[in-house]
């Protein structure tokens, strides 16, 4: 069973988890990273641009201002959810998109990488899973980031509508009580709501551990 | 386990903007302790969301801003009742880095001449 996050004597912030709860918060980080990566098409390349920016060979530089020109609009929701529209206006929001949308997915991926790495350094079985102060604002935005996914998933647009989506559940969950049966695809959305509550659980307790 | 997050959405999230004018922002904004919030022509804006707990709104507003907790209370107060809030003030060049912020940490957040509203 997880425990809420603490703070340690020694000043970290710690919580404990099964090895099965550490399994499916870093594969799902791990694949709000891919989605991220494939719907921007961020692929590789980008140190290369950078690089390319960097340089001294004036066509490199010219080469790498166009690559960083095409930032893809996002198409999936919940992408567009993660890179929303910085102005209310379209020119002002192109534009900027244009010019911040690379970094801004860079830092996405950095911080969901990292939790990968927390949790996966943390070691497989029940165990304590411990984060610096730096650690753990990188930990808030990644679980939030991966909050946001699986709301999209679950149709959650307005405020109240994931306890809608709850209580739909267990309606759902007594009406299968009564006949026995199971469906594939109710059991692929319980499996959304849990993860969803769990990351809420632990991001609200990691931040009641910081005050 | 299957692979949700790369299925497409149920449905496609429109921009559920309460797109409703707030009187108050101004009159609130100019009333702020905090110098850096009345100086400039732009503005942030942060838009209301149904995923992003009122603790985690407020520690970003905090932790970004330098806001004391009770005024980082009552903008996240805004937002959710409101719709919207203006979060900062400035130059063109700082709103869009406060965006970018906001952006960063999963906030809902634009920028905009102020007066617009």
């Amino acid at each position: 069973m997880a425990h809420a996050f603490r703070r340690r004597g020694d000043g970290l912030l710690a919580c404990r988890l099964d090895g099965e709860e550490k399994a499916i918060i870093a594969q799902v980080a791990q694949e709000t990273a891919d989605l991220i990566r494939t719907d921007l098409g961020v692929e590789a390349g980008t140190g290369a641009i950078r690089r390319a920016a960097d340089s001294e060979d004036p066509l490199q530089r010219l080469e790498a201002e166009f690559a960083g020109r095409s930032a893809r609009e996002p198409s999936d929701s919940a992408v567009s959810r993660l890179f929303p529209a910085a102005a209310e206006d379209a020119a002002s929001a192109d534009e900027y998109r244009r010019l911040g949308q690379q970094d801004l997915a860079e830092a996405k991926l950095a911080d969901l990488h990292r939790v990968v790495e927390v949790l996966d350094g943390a070691g497989p079985g029940h165990g304590e899973v411990q984060v610096d102060e730096d650690d753990a604002v990188t930990m808030l935005r990644a679980l939030n980031d991966v909050r946001i996914v699986l709301a999209d998933r679950l149709g959650v647009q307005r405020d109240g509508d994931f306890d809608t989506v709850r209580m739909m559940q267990q309606i759902g969950e007594q009406v299968e009580g009564a006949d026995g049966g199971e469906d594939e695809e109710h059991v692929g959305s319980d499996v959304v709501i849990a993860v969803y509550e769990l990351l809420s659980w632990l991001q609200e307790s990691l931040l009641r551990s910081m005050d | 386990m299957s692979p949700w997050l790369t299925t497409p959405a149920m449905s496609r999230s429109a921009s559920a903007s309460a797109s409703s004018a707030s009187p108050g922002a101004v009159d609130l904004a100019a009333a702020q302790d905090e110098a850096r919030a009345v100086d400039g022509p732009w503005c942030t804006v942060v838009w209301n969301d149904p995923v992003n707990l009122m603790t985690y709104v407020v520690f970003v507003f905090r932790r970004h801003f330098g806001y004391s907790r009770p005024r980082a209370e009552q903008l996240m107060r805004q937002v959710h009742e409101e719709g919207r809030a203006i979060v900062s003030r400035g130059s063109r060049e700082r709103v869009e880095r406060d965006v970018q912020a906001m952006h960063t940490y999963g906030l809902r957040a634009t920028f905009e001449k102020t007066g617009q509203d």
